[in-house]
């Protein structure tokens, strides 16, 4: 099982997705902006993170790019209602190492962790 | 109306959604990219609802209205800042020069607009909800942002409520905004809610697209 940070401003999504991945006996962390994902990220070293694309002061793509830019090998996983080919080119072009759509459901969600953890690219 | 916390987190992840969907319905409608910024969502009785609009648009506006019926029933408006329409219209339209009254065929382009952007947003509360809606044709009306709220209230049924979900998104380095209001009953805005919780809770057992 794994460390997984959730990032997401919605309280709902954090909770829904938390449920889901702690059903599933992952260890998870959560963060409600981009600046404290960063934060969590560096402090807690969890072995992927969910990232949600629109978000008030820094967007998902940007923390994408600042852990990466930091971490090459941080894989990223996004989770977002942002379903233009634009959003998901630009979080490939990235790093990216995953792409669900919401609202998410516990089966979609468990295998693009599992795709994203054996390292299969995205 | 009292909202609890769980309602208000739901509908805000509702509206993100729907939101999402309709600004990339209007990427395909554009050929371009959208950036949506969080969109906020409010709730007040009909009558107290110009200040939260003032906050998104102000002056002239262009405002597509449609009545929906089904279990949940009642009026969607599509407010857009006259400058924001007129942007939209050019980019549908390879560049042709909108006059500043807003020409019949500029007019059909943002009525269209209009339609397919709240289709997208209502179509996902309804899939989401388990709720059908049925749409009338949409009709557009310009006017200063003062005007419309007046009629708006002087139409409406004062117990009335209104959600105010208000967006701003940039489409080639242009900043549209517009504001969604949705004007519901008492009856309505609790079967809303009700439907609201049980996406919630569902959300919550990791089925939110059951």
């Amino acid at each position: 099982m794994s460390k997984i940070l959730v990032v997401d401003d919605s309280n709902l999504a954090r909770r829904a997705t938390r449920a889901i991945l702690e059903a599933a006996g992952h260890e998870v962390s959560d963060a409600q902006d981009g600046l404290a994902a960063i934060e969590r990220y560096f402090l807690d070293k969890p072995e992927l993170v969910l990232l949600d694309v629109t978000m008030r002061d820094m967007d998902g793509l940007e923390v994408l790019q600042r852990i990466r830019s930091v971490d090459p090998e941080a894989r990223i996983v996004f989770v977002t209602a942002d379903v233009q080919s634009s959003t998901r080119e630009m979080a490939v072009a990235g790093g990216a190492s995953g792409f669900v759509v919401k609202p998410v459901s516990s089966g979609p969600l468990l295998d693009a962790i599992a795709e994203a953890l054996s390292g299969r690219p995205a | 109306m009292i909202i609890s916390e769980l309602q208000t987190d739901a509908i805000s992840e509702l509206i993100n959604i729907a939101f999402s969907r309709s600004a990339a319905s209007l990427s395909d409608l554009t050929a371009s990219r959208v950036d949506l910024e969080v969109p906020e969502v409010s709730v007040h009785p009909i009558a107290n609802i110009t200040a939260a609009l003032h906050r998104f648009v102000k002056g002239d506006v262009a405002t597509v209205h449609q009545v929906f019926t089904g279990p949940v029933a009642g009026d969607a408006f599509l407010l857009m800042n006259f400058d924001g329409a007129v942007h939209l219209v050019e980019l549908l339209t390879n560049g042709e020069v909108v006059s500043k009254g807003l020409g019949a065929s500029a007019r059909e382009v943002v009525t269209e607009i209009g339609n397919i952007v709240m289709n997208a947003c209502l179509g996902v509360f309804g899939n989401l909800l388990h709720v059908r809606f049925s749409f009338s044709v949409p009709r557009l009306s310009l006017d200063d942002l003062g005007v419309m709220v007046n009629s708006l209230i002087v139409d409406s049924n004062p117990m009335q409520h209104a959600l105010v979900v208000g967006a701003r998104f940039r489409l080639r380095n242009s900043e549209v905004t517009g504001c969604l209001v949705l004007v519901l009953g008492i009856a309505s805005f609790e079967l809303f809610l009700q439907e609201v919780e049980a996406w919630a809770e569902r959300s919550l057992r990791g089925g939110a697209n059951e």
